[in-house]
């Protein structure tokens, strides 16, 4: 265990451990480009030079091992002009369409620019021109002018996915990141060299232009699009939801995410939920607010406790499990199912991160069950015709429900689906009471991942004032009194 | 807070003969020098404003005829009444990559300050020197590409002065 001095304070790290990691831990100021902590050291932007005591000549931190002893410090004059002359390098044939870029605002470039700027260029000649908007796959657009060679994208396709599409072709100032001929970057992880890329040179085809990263506030949650439960940020202002990123958690998802989970932004604007209540009876519908439809459901459930039944899905939290179940049992029923969209797929598995369960809290719901001694039987074996009553809690995620149409037609049978969706969706009008529901960016609670990791989701903000969660319709349909919290007639974003 | 002091006297009808005496004074001196009067006579004579005025807004066109304008929203970023409205897009021209579709000024709404004209890196927009602006109803004053570039008053767009295809040609 070498003990190392970084810019003054003291530190004992692991053996092998780089100074850059050094000066990670001691949370210190370092520029760097090409280093990134998912991947191997490539050593190439030296932008993370330090002044090591008794060198001659400045190190680059991310590849120089800490010994025994050693003072390490980038608070050195030497150190920041050898900074400032570096990025000016970077800099040389960077184009100036910072308003045009959308990384613009969270730029590696432009934050350093601030710092080690050296604002008065020396370098005289043309800037060399290359390809801008160079389509690399489905999900991400190269502008190679704005490339800085870090590197980052390559060692990701080669060491993470191990697809190895990118590479760096020609030399010198004619170097740059491309594909293979007839090999398109397209992998399930693609998004994430969008996020690691420093500058604009890979943007994303999904965000691209649609919003200035400055407009766009952020909030971290648990991904729902499968039981990994990867840590991520959602990014949303008032007009809707924008992207969703990785954020880091050793235990679960490390740096990354998948292309699969950065969609699950769409299923929560506006545009795409049910925002009231809808009885449907012999081909005409009529919109009820969802407490007064809760409750009327409720005066239903009280005639046919023994011949109603409920079918759970594994995208709501655990929380709003045990109210449900709660409150089920105190009706009397005891049909409870479990509606698995792909049960032959379960337990398949990418080899990264992406799971075939594609529910954010099926453990979370066999233990909810467990804990309230239910028996939760596969939903293939339900006879509608033996229930007059059914309730779905239906899935947040429809998309990964394809047998979601063939379910309601034959759910529908019975005198009486109750399906609870936060998405619209015309196939479910077959039902004949729709009630609108949260999404999990608008609601707190816990899912508990496919290793049984409990992680806790937090409302970042409202979409559809009037939705319920589970638990509240829990409430509801007992006919207490719900607090809902009404926001602009349709519930825009507070 | 403290209260202004009781004058001392009550009487009124002095302060009236006089400031009816500087009106009386002005309006005699006026008929006698209509030439130097400090009103104007609107709408028939108007006011020469300085080139530097910030009127109604300008956005500037390339050579080609088309808009300047990147879409960066600096301007829609930068202004304080907050009645700058742009959906950008994807160009298909790759060297131009970004442009507006839409782009909408409520002149209702803007102060007039000239923000967004300092804010803007590519010279695309500009206070203009026209300020006498009318509709029918409020919807009449968002102002939409066709209005701020376009206009009749504007005889197919004023030119701007930093162009990025010749920029790009020069190497910068």
């Amino acid at each position: 265990m070498p003990k190392c001095t970084i810019n003054g304070k003291q530190i004992e790290v692991a053996e092998g451990t780089t100074v850059i990691e050094a000066f990670m831990k001691l949370e210190q100021n370092i520029a760097h480009y090409c280093w990134h902590p998912g991947l191997s050291v490539a050593g190439v932007c030296r932008m993370c030079m330090v002044k090591v005591e008794g060198n001659p000549k400045l190190q680059i931190a991310c590849n120089t091992k800490v010994t025994e002893g050693m003072v390490a410090s980038n608070e050195d004059a030497k150190v920041k002009e050898a900074v400032e002359w570096i990025l000016g390098f970077h800099l040389i044939n960077h184009p100036l369409d910072c308003p045009i870029c959308d990384q613009a605002g969270e730029c590696g470039l432009q934050e350093y620019y601030m710092t080690y700027g050296k604002y008065d260029p020396a370098m005289a000649e043309k800037k060399v021109k290359k390809k801008k908007v160079v389509d690399l796959g489905p999900t991400v657009v190269l502008d190679s002018e704005r490339c800085i060679l870090c590197d980052r994208c390559v060692r990701f396709t080669s060491e993470v996915t191990k697809t190895n599409e990118l590479s760096i072709f020609n030399r010198g100032d004619h170097a740059e990141v491309g594909v293979y001929q007839e090999r398109p970057l397209n992998n399930n992880y693609s998004y994430n060299v969008v996020d690691i890329c420093p500058v604009g040179a890979l943007t994303s085809k999904d965000f691209r232009f649609k919003q200035r990263v400055w407009y766009l506030k952020d909030f971290n949650t648990i991904c729902n699009g499968c039981s990994t439960g990867c840590n991520v940020k959602a990014y949303y202002n008032e007009n809707g939801f924008y992207r969703i990123k990785p954020v880091y958690n050793k235990e679960v998802n490390g740096h990354w995410m998948c292309d699969t989970g950065r969609d699950m932004y769409k299923f929560v604007n506006l545009e795409k939920r049910q925002t009231s209540a809808v009885k449907n009876v012999n081909g005409t519908s009529e919109e009820y607010s969802p407490i007064q439809a809760t409750r009327e459901i409720g005066v239903l459930l009280r005639k046919n406790v023994n011949e109603a039944a409920a079918v759970l899905t594994g995208q709501y939290t655990s929380e709003e499990y045990a109210s449900f179940f709660a409150t089920m049992k105190d009706f009397g029923i005891k049909d409870f199912y479990h509606w698995v969209n792909n049960p032959e797929k379960m337990e398949e598995f990418d080899g990264l991160l992406l799971r075939g369960d594609r529910n954010p809290n099926t453990a979370g719901l066999r233990a909810e069950a467990k804990k309230a001694n239910i028996n939760l039987r596969n939903a293939k074996d339900l006879d509608p015709k033996k229930h007059t009553l059914i309730i779905v809690a239906g899935p947040e995620v429809q998309a990964f429900y394809p047998d979601l149409q063939k379910s309601v037609d034959a759910w529908s049978k019975s005198q009486t689906l109750v399906w609870l969706s936060s998405c619209k969706n015309p196939v479910l009008f077959a039902a004949h009471w729709i009630v609108p529901m949260k999404s999990f960016v608008e609601k707190n609670g816990t899912f508990v991942n496919y290793k049984g990791i409990e992680q806790k989701i937090k409302k970042g903000t409202t979409i559809v004032g009037e939705a319920l969660s589970l638990d509240e319709f829990a409430i509801a349909i007992k006919g207490e009194r719900v607090d809902v919290e009404y926001t602009s007639p349709l519930g825009g974003l507070a | 807070m403290s209260r202004l002091p009781e004058p001392k006297v009550n009487w009124y009808l002095p302060a009236i003969f006089t400031g009816l005496g500087i009106t009386m004074k002005k309006m005699l001196w006026n008929l006698g020098n209509r030439s130097k009067m400090q009103t104007l006579n609107y709408p028939e004579e108007k006011y020469d404003y300085s080139p530097r005025f910030k009127g109604t807004h300008i956005l500037t066109v390339k050579k080609d005829g088309s808009l300047r304008c990147t879409a960066c929203m600096l301007c829609a970023t930068n202004c304080p009444a907050d009645c700058i409205t742009i959906i950008a897009s994807e160009h298909p021209d790759p060297t131009v990559e970004k442009y507006p579709i839409s782009y909408e000024i409520d002149m209702l709404r803007c102060v007039f300050c000239g923000f967004c004209e300092e804010a803007c890196p590519v010279d695309a927009i500009r206070m203009g020197p026209e300020w006498q602006v009318a509709g029918k109803n409020g919807s009449n004053f968002i102002y939409g590409i066709q209005d701020l570039a376009y206009r009749p008053q504007l005889k197919g767009g004023i030119q701007t002065i930093l162009d990025d295809g010749e920029r790009s040609k020069a190497g910068i």
